[in-house]
């Protein structure tokens, strides 16, 4: 049986910000509200083999409805352009938690739409390719709705637990999805439930009954109970790494650059006295977004003073697209710094 | 079916396949038989008060007894242009069933069998119950047992228009400059109504159409099951005639979405209701027409359409109510 990935295909334009004070903030954040929450009680029913009775089924009810306005608030839809995913809010300052092959890449402009409607730019940080784990970093200011990750790995085999998403993307009347289920398997990277995901979940949340993030919804066999997702346990392991936007490994779920594919979208020309003199500004490009200008001249990429127009293409076709590009330059006699990521050719 | 399972287990975990690995029992997940077990006084209510609805032997959908002389509301499109219709009730089996009125908008019919004292739903007094509600809706059916399928409450109430927009169901020639009627989708209201081959539309609600836009745009916003005034030309005559309309996506289709493809079997009518509540009840798409219970075994619901694989909806118990009694006022006509 095949497997199926929740989202659609897209193209994306790779996208220029600088992250570090934004990355730095929820990296403190995030430390504060670990030491804060103590572990909520566990529910009993989930040390029964199955409810017994009306008792039973009550109590998974309560619990499911108490919890469940809050987390609804922080589970957002994760707007690719042609497609759409699903993530979760994991920190005040807006750090998602979503799927590696919705996010797709390092470095990528994709937009969260909040339950609300709110539109909020953001951007992909790193990805573990071949378990489908993925952050993305909102834009904007917040403080925004989060939830709490369970970091003990505490969900056993058959705990109760629900699934949000934006089941076929984003509807606001909607909302997003609820769907209850039991762990029914799980393995060192992969958990599988019997809530049923379709197309625009992947990257949604899986919470337990107390309302804490277990997994990361990523991809579906044919029969509606088989429903796999990334356990957090995936997440925590590469957290750092994931920070700093750094696309770990390999594998089927996001495909690495490659050297050569980055594209600046700029038309330079060499001078006399040193650098390169900007002739042309391509439109829609990194180059343009970034704010270069025709005209400004050239002087050093991350570092290396630059010569001439084939040693600065031998530069580029050494980098892929995605990569971040530190450019020194003069504009108007005035020296500046610009930062970008490479766009895709 | 655990093949398969493991075969997909393999892909997700190859290098991890023997390490701390566990799977439960069929039985203990959520649609599993111990599971439902917790559900028997719900269950008891679907065996006295929902009804199977069959085409002779073949088993089409479910439905709510309302009445103790046997009316029971279903779904309209399950059971369109079945001849021998027959219901089950309880163990007790009714032939000769008959459609006393239908609501298009809706989608519910209203049956009548000749039963005495059966015990119809009660109805709840609201269906504003939080999200993660649970329900119990009919599983697949045993020949004397009705079995059941429970889940929650999982999106707001809400419209869902027609999908792709409401339509007639024609195909317009291309070769006319005139809205000339070419072929007809499945299911098509217009063909319904009794329009040919070579018959062209003049006007919709009394308004000029000329072109396949304008056509379109006097369309545009109206719900699927509603029905519109049309004026057409046949043979040199002008002719006036009421027709259906029912949502593009669902005549046509070859517009499956990929969404679609991985659903399993969803209603044919699933889009085009004034107002429904949803929940995450999948099994057959033969699930829709019964009742929609609540953990107390009142009726929240009745189930109309199994959308996709990831959600379901149900007409909410206050339109249900309204909805049974003007289609007993026009049974009574």
């Amino acid at each position: 049986m095949r497997k199926r990935l929740l989202r659609k295909n897209r193209n994306l334009i790779a996208y220029h910000s600088s992250l570090m004070s934004r990355l730095i903030l929820s990296l403190i954040v995030f430390g504060l509200a670990l030491e804060a929450h103590a572990e909520p009680a566990r529910l009993y029913v989930n040390d029964k083999k199955a409810p017994e009775n009306l008792k039973d089924l009550e109590a998974i009810q309560s619990a499911l409805i108490g919890v469940l306005p809050k987390v609804r608030e922080a589970t957002v839809c994760i707007d690719l352009g042609d497609g759409s995913g699903s993530g979760v809010i994991v920190s005040p300052d807006g750090l998602v938690l979503t799927a590696a092959h919705v996010s797709t890449g390092v470095g990528k402009e994709l937009t969260v739409i909040l339950k609300d409607g709110r539109k909020l730019k953001a951007e992909s940080l790193g990805l573990v390719a071949m378990t489908d784990a993925a952050m993305v970093q909102i834009l904007e200011k917040g403080p925004f709705p989060f939830v709490e990750i369970d970091r003990t790995g505490s969900t056993q085999l058959g705990d109760w637990v629900f699934a949000l998403g934006y089941v076929g993307g984003f509807d606001e009347e909607r909302g997003p999805v609820v769907r209850l289920g039991r762990l029914v398997r799980t393995a060192h990277t992969t958990l599988q439930t019997d809530c049923s995901l379709i197309g625009g979940d992947s990257g949604g949340p899986l919470f337990d009954l107390t309302g804490r993030l277990v997994g990361i919804h990523s991809r579906v066999g044919e029969h509606v109970q088989v429903n796999m997702h990334v356990p957090m346990s995936e997440f925590i392991s590469n957290w750092d790494a994931m920070l700093r936007s750094e696309f770990v490994g390999e594998g089927p779920f996001a495909e690495k650059p490659e050297k050569g594919s980055g594209f600046l979208g700029l038309a330079t020309e060499t001078r006399s006295e040193g650098g390169l003199t900007v002739t042309k500004v391509g439109r829609e490009t990194v180059a343009e977004k970034a704010g270069l200008l025709e005209g400004d001249v050239l002087l050093k990429m991350n570092g290396t003073v630059l010569t001439d127009r084939d040693q600065f293409q031998n530069l580029l076709k050494e980098m892929a697209a995605g990569d971040r590009l530190e450019i020194d330059l003069l504009r108007n006699g005035k020296p500046q710094t610009l930062k970008l990521r490479l766009g895709e050719r | 079916m655990n093949a398969k399972l493991f075969s997909i287990a393999a892909i997700v975990a190859t290098a991890h396949v023997s390490e701390g690995q566990q799977t439960l029992e069929s039985a203990y997940r959520t649609t599993g038989t111990a599971v439902v077990a917790a559900f028997e006084p719900q269950r008891l209510v679907l065996q006295t008060s929902s009804a199977v609805i069959l085409d002779g032997r073949r088993e089409l959908v479910y439905g709510v007894v309302i009445s103790p002389d046997g009316h029971i509301l279903t779904k309209a499109s399950e059971i369109h242009g079945v001849e021998k219709l027959s219901v089950r009730v309880n163990e007790e089996a009714y032939e000769d069933a008959r459609i006393l009125a239908v609501n298009n908008e809706w989608d519910v019919a209203l049956i009548k069998i000749d039963a005495t004292g059966l015990i119809p739903v009660v109805y709840a007094p609201t269906s504003a119950v939080p999200q993660g509600t649970w329900v119990v809706a009919n599983g697949v059916t045993q020949r004397k047992v009705r079995r059941l399928m429970a889940g929650i409450v999982s999106a707001n109430i809400r419209e869902i228009p027609p999908q792709g927009g409401a339509a007639l169901g024609v195909i317009l020639s291309t070769k006319s400059k005139e809205l000339e009627i070419d072929q007809f989708a499945e299911n098509s209201g217009a063909k319904e109504a009794g329009l040919l081959k070579g018959d062209v539309i003049l006007s919709v609600e009394g308004q000029n159409v000329k072109t396949l836009e304008e056509l379109t745009a006097t369309l545009d916003g109206r719900k699927a099951g509603t029905t519109i005034q049309l004026l057409f030309r046949r043979g040199g005559v002008e002719k006036t005639i009421d027709v259906r309309l029912t949502a593009r996506g669902e005549m046509f289709d070859d517009q499956m979405s990929r969404n679609d493809q991985m659903s399993g079997k969803f209603s044919k009518r699933r889009s085009g209701f004034p107002r429904v509540m949803q929940h995450d009840i999948l099994g057959a798409k033969s699930i829709v027409g019964g009742p929609l219970l609540d953990l107390q075994g009142r009726c929240l619901g009745m189930n109309i359409a199994r959308a996709n694989r990831a959600e379901s909806f149900a007409i909410p118990v206050e339109d249900l109510k309204t909805l049974a009694e003007s289609l007993m006022k026009q049974a009574a006509k």
